[in-house]
C-alpha cells in the first residue's frame, strides 16, 4: 500500500519535472532552427540542420555583451541597494517601538498593488525635469522603488522572528543600535536576503518596458532590447531570438542555481514564528 | 515552541557564515566596478574635446557648424541588423558621420509597438526625439496640433529634395501647408498569389470578380491548401483587407472622408455590403485557422513558406517575398471587383511611416541637414539594396538591369495604373474609433455578425468620439 | 512585539532614504495618474479639461468591455489562488517523500525565471490549429476526437481558459517553492513530539502543519492575486486581448485606452480603479485570515 502510493507521488513528480523543464529543451531546440522550421511549428521537431549561425549573428547583431553588460550592471546595483535599504526599514518596522511602524509597512505594501504602467509618463515627466533621461539611473531609481514593498513583506516578517535576547544582550555590552543592526541583524537575515535577491533579479532582468521608455543610447541598453531587436517592421528573425534568448537565459539560470539552496529556506523563513 | 523554531533558524544561520562573506566581497566589488561605469557614463569626457579639433581640420559640410560636437537622437523603426532598412539606414549615418566629424547620430532602434509607445511617453513631456517617426494623416495630427513637430518646408527647398517625391505624397504629411515628415515609403495593397498552388487547384487565371475569388478560396480550400494568409493578432491586417472590399462596394474612393464630412455615416449600404461580402470569405473558410492569435509576421509566413495561396497586404512586402522559400512563384493583382462595383485601377494607398524632426531639438538645424543628406540619398541606397519597390520618391534607374525579380517590375507596373484610392482605418479616423473599427473587424473572424450590428458599432463610437 | 525604543531621528535614518526614494517613484506618480484620472486629456497636447468623476462614471456605466474585463480578472484571481492549495500538497509530498527536495522545487521553479516572451511562443505551440502543429489538437486527432479541435487561442470561448492555463503552469513553482519553504521551516522535532502522541502521517499534517503554515499560505494567496490582477505581459504576448475584447483584462484595457486610443485621462482612471479594486480585496484577505489565524492559534 505504502509502495504503491510512494509510487503514484514519484510518478505525479516526474511528469511535473517533464512538464516544467521542457520549455527549456525547447528554447535550446527552438534556437537553432531555421525561421522556416519555425513557423512550420511542430512541437517536438528536431533541427533538420542545427543552425548556429542564429547565434553568431545574435550575438553580432544584437550587441550582446555591451547588453549584458548593461543588464548585469543595473541588476546588481538595484539587488544591493534593495537589499540595504529594505532591510532597514525592515529592521525599523519590525523592531522599533513607534507608533508608525504599522502605517510605514502599510504604505509600502500599497506599491505592491500599483501597475507600473500606470507610473510610465509621470516618472518620464520627473526624470525629464531632474535630467536623467537616457542614464542608468532612470532605471536604477524606479526599479529600487518597485522592489522595495516586496522586499520589506519579506524582511519584515523574517526578522520579527529574531528573539530579542540577542539585541538586548548587544546593548547590554554596549553596542549601538547601527552596530547591532550590521554586525548581528544582517548577518541572521541572509536567508530572507538570497530570497530577496532572486525576486528582484527575476522581475528586472527581463523588464522591457521602462527600459525601452527611459533609455535611447545604445551604451545603456539592457538585453531585453536585444531580443526586441530582431522584429523589424515587417519580418520577424525567429531563431536569432531563440538563440538570443538562450544567451540572455544562461546567466539568470545560472544565478538561480547558485542561490536556489538557500531561496527555498529563506523565502519565507520568518512567517512560520510570525 | 516558538523557541524551538527560532533556536533551529539560529544553527542554520550559523552554518552559513561563509556564503554570507563571499557575498559581501562580490557585492563590494560589483558596487566598486558600478560607481566608476556610472561615473564615465553620464559624460563623452575627453573623447569630444578630441574630436573637436580634427572637426575644424576637415570642415563639415553641414550648415549651424559651429564647431561643437552634436549629438543628434534618431528614433528609428529598423532594429533588426539583418534587415535591408536597418544596413541601409546604417551606412548613411557612418557616412555623415563621416563627412561631418562633429555630428554624431545616436540611433535609438525600436520595434514598432515599442516606438508608438515610447513616442506617446515622450510626447506628454516634450521628450520628442530629435528625429522619431510618425504615421500619415490622422495619426500623426495630434502630435502636430500639439506643436511637436518642426515643419521641414525650408529643408524640402535644400539640394532639390522635394521634387526628389512623388507628386502629391507629400500632402500626407502636410497640415496647414506645412510639410511635418518625409516618408520612407510609398505602397498599395496588391493581392500576391503562388502560381503553384493556383495550379494545384485548377485555378487557370486569376480573379477579376469577388465572386470568382471566393470560388477560388474554395478550390483552394477543397485541396487542403490555406487560401489567404493573414496574421490578424495585429488587427491593422484585417482591417486594411475589409477597406480595400469597401473601396470596391463605395464604387471609389472617400467614404471615411464623407463620414467624417457628415455626408454619410455607417449605416450606409456600401459599409454594410462590404462587411457581408468580408464576411463571405470568412465563412468559406478563406483565412488560416485560428488567425486571431497569429502575429502579422507569423501570418505572412503563412504564405512565405509555400502554405497560403495569397496574401493580400502592402507592396512592402515584395522584398521579403522575393527573399523567401517561394520566390520566384509568385505573381501578384489587383483586387477584384465586388459585386460589379469598383475600379481595379483604384489600390488601398499606404504613405509609409514619416521621418519628422522634434519642433524642441536643441539642434534643429543640424538635424535638419542630416534629414536631407538622408533623404536625399535614401532612393539610391534603397535601390542598390533592392528594396526600392514601394518606394516614396522618384528613381531613375533600370529596375530590370539591376537585377529586380519579374515580380517587383509586375508590382512596379501596378503602381503606373493607379488612378486614385484610399489611406487605411487608423490613418483616416480618430484613435478610438480605428480601435473599435479594429476590434469590430477582428470580431468577424471569430463570429458571425449581423452586418447591420457591425455598422452600428462603428457608427456608435464614431458619434461618441467626436 | 517591537521591542526596541530609539530616538525618532534614529528610526528616520533607518526609515527615510528608503521612504523617500519610494514616495518619489511610486508614490508622486501615482498620485499624478490620480489627478489625470478627472482629466479629459490625449496624452499629447496641452488641451487638459477637468471633467472631474466623468471618467470613472463612464467605466463603471457605460464601457461594455469594463465589467467583462473584470470578471476575467477576478476569474484569474480566483484560479491563482485556487492553485495555492494543490501546491501546498505537493509541498507536503515532497518533503515526506523525495530526500534531496530543494533540487526537484528549484527544477520547478524554472518556468518563472524564463521570459514571457518564450512561454508565449512554447504555448503557441502547444495551442495552435493542427495544420499549424499545434500539441493538444495533434492529440485529439491521434486519438480521433477531431470533433474537438479548436484554435484555442482564437475561440472567444476557450481563449481565457487557455492563458489561465499557462499562468497556473508558470506560477506553479513559484507558490510550491513558498509553501516548501513554510513546511521545511517547521522544525523536525514537533513532528516527532507529536509521534510519541500517536499522531503520524496525514494526521500530523492536519494538527501540525496546516495550522504552522497559515501564515506562509497567507503569503502566497496574497502574491498570486495581486500578481494575476495586474497579468499583463503573458495576454499581450499570447492574444493581445483579442478576439474582439474576449481575453481582455483591467491591465489590457488600460493600456489600449492610454497609448492605442490616447484617451489618458480615461487610461488613468483605469489605473486608479485597479489599485482601488487590489486594495479593497488585500484588505478582505488579510481580514479573512486574520480570523483564520485566531481560531487556530
Amino acid at each position: 500500500m505504502e509502495s504503491i502510493k510512494k509510487g503514484v507521488v514519484y510518478l505525479l513528480l516526474a511528469v511535473l519535472v517533464v512538464t516544467q523543464l521542457y520549455p527549456l529543451l525547447w528554447l535550446i531546440l527552438y534556437s537553432f532552427k531555421t525561421n522556416e522550421e519555425i513557423l512550420s511549428g511542430s512541437f517536438f521537431a528536431l533541427p533538420q540542420n542545427p543552425r548556429f549561425a542564429n547565434y553568431t549573428e545574435a550575438y553580432e547583431a544584437g550587441n550582446y555583451l555591451q547588453y549584458l553588460f548593461n543588464s548585469v550592471f543595473v541588476t546588481v546595483i538595484t539587488m544591493v541597494v534593495v537589499i540595504i535599504l529594505a532591510s532597514m526599514t525592515a529592521y525599523a518596522i519590525s523592531r522599533f517601538r513607534w507608533k508608525l511602524a504599522p502605517v510605514a509597512l502599510l504604505v509600502f505594501l500599497l506599491g505592491l498593488m500599483i501597475p507600473m504602467q500606470a507610473t510610465l509618463l509621470p516618472l518620464m515627466t520627473m526624470f525629464s525635469k531632474i535630467d536623467i533621461l537616457n542614464t542608468r539611473w532612470s532605471l536604477i531609481l524606479p526599479y529600487i522603488a518597485f522592489q522595495t514593498p516586496v522586499a520589506i513583506f519579506i524582511m519584515s516578517g523574517f526578522m520579527k522572528g529574531i528573539p530579542h535576547e540577542i539585541e538586548e544582550s548587544a546593548f547590554m555590552d554596549g553596542a549601538s543600535v547601527y552596530r547591532i543592526f550590521r554586525s548581528i541583524i544582517m548577518p541572521i537575515s541572509v536567508p530572507p536576503i538570497m530570497t530577496v535577491c532572486i525576486l528582484t533579479f527575476i522581475n528586472i532582468w527581463n523588464e522591457y518596458i521602462l527600459a525601452a521608455t527611459f533609455i535611447s543610447s545604445e551604451r545603456f541598453k539592457t538585453l531585453p532590447f536585444g531580443v526586441n531587436s530582431f522584429v523589424s517592421q515587417y519580418a520577424v528573425n525567429y531563431g536569432n531570438i531563440g538563440a538570443f534568448l538562450v544567451m540572455g537565459a544562461i546567466p539568470v539560470i545560472l544565478i538561480y542555481f547558485i542561490l536556489s539552496e538557500r531561496i527555498t529556506k529563506g523565502m519565507v523563513a520568518g512567517a512560520v514564528k510570525g | 515552541m516558538e523557541k524551538q523554531i527560532r533556536k533551529s533558524e539560529k544553527n542554520e544561520s550559523a552554518n552559513r557564515r561563509p556564503l554570507k562573506k563571499t557575498a559581501l566581497i562580490l557585492t563590494a566589488g560589483v558596487l566598486a566596478v558600478g560607481l566608476a561605469a556610472c561615473g564615465s557614463s553620464n559624460s563623452n569626457g575627453g573623447n569630444e574635446s578630441a574630436n573637436n579639433s580634427s572637426a575644424t581640420n576637415t570642415g563639415g559640410t553641414s550648415g549651424g557648424d559651429s564647431g561643437k560636437k552634436v549629438t543628434i537622437t534618431f528614433q528609428n523603426i529598423y532594429p533588426d541588423a539583418t534587415s535591408p532598412a536597418n544596413k541601409m539606414m546604417k551606412e548613411l549615418v557612418a557616412q555623415y558621420e563621416k563627412e561631418n566629424p562633429n555630428i554624431k547620430i545616436e540611433l535609438d532602434s525600436l520595434n514598432t509597438d515599442q516606438q508608438k509607445l515610447k513616442l506617446k511617453t515622450q510626447a506628454a513631456s516634450k521628450e520628442v526625439p530629435d528625429i522619431t517617426i510618425v504615421n500619415p494623416a490622422a495619426q500623426m495630427k495630434p502630435f502636430v496640433d500639439a506643436g511637436l513637430l518642426a515643419p521641414l518646408n525650408d529643408m524640402l527647398d535644400q539640394n532639390g529634395l522635394k521634387d526628389t517625391f512623388q507628386k502629391g505624397l507629400l500632402d500626407y504629411y502636410s497640415f496647414n501647408n506645412n510639410v511635418y515628415a518625409l516618408p520612407d515609403g510609398n505602397n498599395i495593397e496588391v493581392v500576391y498569389y503562388n502560381k503553384d498552388l493556383f495550379a494545384q487547384a485548377g485555378i487557370t487565371d486569376v480573379p477579376k470578380t469577388f465572386d470568382e475569388m471566393l470560388e477560388d478560396v474554395k478550390a483552394l480550400k477543397a485541396k487542403g491548401i490555406t487560401p489567404i494568409a493573414i496574421g490578424e493578432k495585429d488587427t491593422w491586417t484585417g482591417s486594411f483587407l475589409f477597406m480595400n472590399i469597401l473601396l470596391r462596394t463605395n464604387g471609389g474612393p472617400g467614404f471615411l472622408q464623407d463620414v467624417l464630412d457628415g455626408k454619410k455615416d455607417f449605416n450606409d449600404p456600401a459599409f454594410t455590403e462590404a462587411t457581408d461580402a468580408f464576411q463571405e470569405l470568412v465563412q468559406a473558410g478563406a483565412f488560416p485557422e485560428g488567425a486571431t492569435s497569429i502575429d502579422a509576421n507569423a501570418g505572412g509566413n503563412i504564405f512565405k513558406t509555400g502554405k497560403a495561396a495569397m496574401f493580400i497586404i502592402g507592396s512592402w512586402e515584395t522584398g521579403n517575398i522575393d527573399a523567401s522559400s517561394v520566390a520566384g512563384k509568385v505573381g501578384a493583382f489587383s483586387f477584384p471587383t465586388v459585386n460589379g462595383k469598383g475600379d481595379v485601377n483604384q489600390f488601398m494607398l499606404a504613405p509609409g511611416s514619416g521621418f519628422a524632426v522634434s519642433a524642441n531639438s536643441k539642434h534643429l538645424q543640424e538635424t535638419k541637414d542630416f534629414l536631407n543628406f538622408f533623404m536625399t540619398n535614401y532612393p539610391k541606397k534603397q535601390f542598390e539594396l533592392k528594396n526600392a519597390v514601394g518606394s516614396g520618391q522618384i528613381i531613375e534607374g533600370d529596375f530590370k538591369a539591376a537585377g529586380y525579380s519579374d515580380l517587383a517590375i509586375n508590382i512596379l507596373d501596378m503602381f503606373k495604373q493607379v488612378t486614385g484610392g484610399d489611406l487605411a482605418f487608423d490613418n483616416t479616423m480618430k484613435p478610438a474609433v480605428a480601435q473599435a473599427h479594429l476590434s469590430s473587424i477582428q470580431n468577424l473572424f471569430v463570429q458571425k455578425v449581423e452586418s447591420k450590428q457591425a455598422a452600428k458599432e462603428h457608427q456608435d463610437a464614431f458619434a461618441a468620439n467626436k | 512585539m517591537n521591542v526596541l525604543k530609539v530616538r525618532w531621528w534614529t528610526i528616520g535614518i533607518f526609515v527615510l532614504p528608503c521612504l523617500l526614494l519610494y514616495i518619489m517613484m511610486v508614490f508622486v506618480p501615482i498620485v499624478v495618474s490620480g489627478y489625470n484620472s478627472l482629466m479629459l486629456w490625449d496624452g499629447i497636447g496641452p488641451n487638459k479639461t477637468f471633467i472631474g468623476l466623468e471618467n470613472y462614471r463612464n467605466i463603471l456605466f457605460n464601457d461594455p468591455y469594463f465589467w467583462p474585463a473584470v470578471k476575467r480578472t477576478l476569474m484569474y484571481a480566483v484560479f491563482s489562488m485556487l492553485e495555492i492549495p494543490v501546491t501546498l500538497l505537493f509541498a507536503i509530498l515532497i518533503n515526506r517523500y523525495v530526500r534531496r527536495g530543494n533540487t526537484l522545487v528549484s527544477i520547478y521553479f524554472m518556468p518563472v525565471i524564463l521570459s514571457v516572451v518564450i512561454i508565449g511562443q512554447l504555448w503557441k505551440t502547444i495551442y495552435n490549429p493542427l495544420d499549424m502543429g499545434g500539441m493538444i489538437n495533434g492529440i485529439l486527432n491521434s486519438i480521433g476526437m477531431e470533433e474537438h479541435m479548436t484554435a484555442w487561442l482564437s475561440s472567444p470561448k476557450f481563449a481565457m481558459y487557455s492563458l489561465y492555463i499557462v499562468s497556473l503552469w508558470q506560477y506553479f513553482g513559484y507558490h510550491l517553492l513558498i509553501q516548501y519553504t513554510g513546511v521545511q521551516n517547521i522544525p523536525t522535532d514537533i513532528y516527532e513530539a507529536a509521534k510519541i502522541d500517536g499522531a503520524d502521517g496525514f494526521k500530523a499534517d492536519r494538527y501540525i502543519t496546516l495550522p504552522l503554515i497559515v501564515p506562509v499560505f497567507k503569503i502566497s494567496i496574497v502574491l498570486a492575486f495581486i500578481g494575476s490582477l495586474q497579468a499583463f505581459d503573458l495576454i499581450m504576448v499570447m492574444t493581445g486581448g483579442g478576439p474582439a475584447h474576449a481575453t481582455d483584462v483591467i491591465s489590457t484595457l488600460m493600456y489600449n485606452s492610454t497609448f492605442q486610443e490616447y484617451k489618458y485621462g480615461y487610461g488613468s482612471a483605469l489605473a486608479m480603479t485597479l489599485v482601488i479594486i487590489c486594495l479593497v480585496f488585500t484588505v478582505l484577505i488579510n481580514s479573512v485570515f486574520k480570523r483564520v489565524e485566531n481560531k487556530v492559534s
